[in-house]
């Protein structure tokens, strides 16, 4: 790979071409660019039409009345409809942004002056408290004005990646050092953890829903009877884990467990657990050929240096292997938010929609109630806000991230 | 664990099992207890679908762990009664066609964007790229209008080949996996050809492509797991069963089945089926594709 001067940075890695001889490039090539437009046209003309068109179409179809045909112009009617007020939702996004820069307060901002320290903590914490109260403020005025269902789902679409993200990562992890220490039979095993991943989704999650049955001979059901716990009707449950654990606790001080803090539905975390099945050996094989990537002197050198098995974990492992993590938790939150397949697999009648994330309810508004103009503007707000959580990301990771 | 090194020369790498978790040089007899408790965890739902699929109806209602006598006759049932021949058959035609358009469109793209000088270049490629970041809940409902002709006036593909096919054949990730590879290769190589008075075609078809058997490999390999589990396109543009996928079919059978556990899982095994012949077979090509691409995208 060439790198050529006048580009820098990572525009460098663009150019891969090699550096044409001196001399040649007198005249212009003309045929030489056909050939390369000829070339990239089928790609190009697939992606445009199918991959980049509709990305403009949505947002044209959001600011119209939509049902299968095309109505009036409604301007942001619909996106009024569906996050409630406007300026709610631009301080809920405001909120996530101030998590950021929070971040930015702490880290970077005072950096290299005497009194930077104190000043740093003292703003980025002041900043994350605003961070706090628009997020909430901002989601509650939302609640009040807006779409109830979308707004149900994007709750369960924050559970669904909350929950299952930081579980597959960490054990994903523990699964890659315990398979590093290569002992025979390593390669069997990583394919074991592998098969999920590579699993037809419809297939698994038709298999999840026979072991989560509600009937009591079902395995799910028969483990707990193990545990001596009463079976439960998983898919089929409405009721928040909050309540279902220490709803009878909370009861006896004359407190409902209900609303956010009761946890998501038996039945969303049935789907969480499934969400964990399947990507936790995926994690686990882009962890292992990052712990490959680690040269082993650095081990070498720490143990001469006295250091103990956790301070080498914490010290080495984990900040070298952080570009990995964060990788992995960018593509996690990517992939939980507009997860689709299995929601939809295993939803359950019974469950009264208590497992519907924001990206079931497009589906629906899309396909059952063919309102296409609200579906789009609901699709819309969903990439907003994945594309403002990739962004913090990349700030609260990222950077640390590319430094490693 | 060799297979993983990474292709610049792998750093030296003593026998010290350094990396691992605090204790755990204590026993490896421990490792392999946790590793083997979390795959039986893993692999729990496999066993069941296996062992449900050749039970009886009155079995599946037990705590039987497995049938007295395995009921091969399920999977016959499966295969004709519910029509997942039909289904298999449109998979099979379906990720074929995929996959070859995928090889075709995206050789080429790749070629251009690693060894082929034009104007707009870097551009159109990072633009390319940006698709990647663009979730499939917002491209669906345009996509349905495109394919049903409601905006460009080519008629309805509803339950057709191409609907199925036509809008996976070129995706960003594989131009980018092309290009890289591409891009290694000599420069003396193309000087040698150009003297020959080949062209980009003749040289990407004779020299390159035959050098470019890892690549390939991956290529196919991501794009047909991708395209035997592709649910919610099919979903939306077959309406009937004429080419409707295993994925679709079988969610549909989920419903059709009601109680009859075992027939479900016949198919679901049915479905998954050729997607583990395929892994076991290209294990290692295929982890590695996954983890070396997966650590570039």
């Amino acid at each position: 790979m060439t790198w050529v001067g006048t580009l820098d940075g990572p525009m460098a890695v663009l150019d891969a071409t090699p550096r044409a001889a001196p001399g040649r490039a007198h005249r212009t090539p003309w045929g030489e660019w056909l050939t390369g437009y000829a070339f990239v046209l089928p790609a190009t003309l697939v992606i445009g039409v199918f991959g980049l068109f509709p990305i403009v179409y949505a947002l044209y179809m959001s600011v119209h009345r939509w049902r299968i045909r095309k109505g009036a112009f409604l301007g942001l009617e619909q996106y009024e409809r569906v996050v409630g007020d406007l300026g709610a939702f631009g301080v809920f996004l405001g909120g996530i942004a101030l998590i950021g820069v929070a971040h930015w307060l702490w880290t970077d901002a005072f950096r290299g002056r005497p009194s930077g320290p104190m000043l740093a903590r003292a703003s980025g914490a002041l900043v994350l408290l605003f961070a706090g109260i628009a997020f909430a403020l901002g989601w509650q005025a939302m609640r009040e004005t807006g779409d109830a269902r979308f707004l149900l789902g994007l709750t369960r679409t924050f559970y669904y990646g909350f929950l299952s993200v930081p579980v597959q990562i960490t054990l994903a992890l523990v699964i890659a050092s315990l398979l590093f220490q290569r002992l025979p039979g390593q390669q069997f095993y990583r394919m074991l953890f592998f098969l999920p991943y590579v699993t037809p989704t419809v297939a698994g999650a038709a298999v999840f829903r026979a072991m989560f049955s509600p009937r009591e001979e079902r395995l799910a059901n028969t483990v707990l009877g193990w545990l001596g716990i009463d079976p439960q009707r998983w898919l089929f449950e409405s009721r928040p884990v909050g309540q279902l654990l220490f709803g009878d606790l909370f009861a006896r001080f004359g407190v409902e467990l209900t609303g956010f803090w009761a946890g998501p539905s038996l039945a969303l975390l049935t789907i969480i657990l499934f969400g964990i099945w399947t990507y936790t050996g995926y994690n686990a094989v882009i962890f292992l050929a990052g712990l490959g990537n680690i040269p082993s002197d650095l081990y070498e050198a720490a143990e001469i240096d006295g250091a103990n098995g956790v301070q080498r974990f914490s010290q080495i492992t984990v900040p070298l292997l952080a570009p990995v993590t964060f990788y992995l938790t960018v593509l996690g939150f990517i992939g939980t938010f507009q997860a689709f397949t299995h929601l939809y697999v295993m939803r359950e009648a019974g469950a009264r929609g208590a497992a519907d994330t924001a990206s079931l309810v497009i589906f629906d508004t899309f396909y059952l109630r063919s309102e296409f103009g609200v579906a789009a503007a609901q699709s819309v707000v969903l990439f907003l806000i994945i594309l403002a959580m990739t962004l913090l990301q990349s700030r609260l990771f990222g950077r640390r991230a590319l430094r490693a | 664990m060799p297979e993983l090194r990474s292709r610049r020369g792998a750093p030296r790498r003593g026998r010290v099992p350094v990396p691992g978790l605090p204790g755990v040089k204590a026993g490896h007899l421990l490792v392999y207890l946790a590793l083997t408790f979390g795959a039986l965890v893993s692999m729990t739902p496999f066993l069941v679908m296996i062992s449900q699929s050749l039970m009886t109806l009155g079995e599946t209602l037990t705590r039987a762990p497995w049938p007295a006598s395995p009921q091969w006759g399920n999977y016959v049932e499966a295969w004709t009664d519910a029509s997942f021949d039909r289904y298999f058959r449109n998979s099979v035609i379906i990720t074929g066609t995929t996959i070859l358009g995928v090889l075709i469109t995206c050789t080429l793209a790749g070629y251009a964007f690693a060894r082929i000088r034009f104007p707009g270049r870097n551009l159109l490629f990072t633009v390319l790229l940006a698709t990647l970041m663009i979730p499939g809940t917002v491209t669906f409902i345009p996509g349905f209008l495109l394919v049903r002709g409601d905006i460009i006036p080519w008629g309805s593909w509803l339950n057709t080949l191409p609907a199925l096919t036509v809008p996976f054949i070129s995706t960003a990730f594989i131009i980018f996996l092309f290009r890289q590879f591409f891009a290694q290769i000599p420069e003396e190589l193309w000087d040698a050809a150009r003297i020959d008075g080949a062209g980009h075609l003749r040289f990407l078809t004779t020299v390159v492509l035959p050098m470019s058997r890892p690549v390939l490999t991956t290529a196919t390999l991501l794009t047909f797991v991708h395209a035997w589990n592709e649910f919610l396109w099919p979903l939306l543009v077959t309406t009937n069963p004429t080419w409707r996928p295993l994925a679709v079919g079988l969610a549909n059978f989920i419903d059709e089945a009601g109680a009859r556990t075992h027939l479900l899982m016949a198919g679901s095994v049915i479905t998954i089926v050729p997607v583990l012949v395929l892994y076991f077979f290209t294990q290692r090509q295929f982890t590695e594709g996954i983890a070396t691409s997966g650590l570039k995208g």
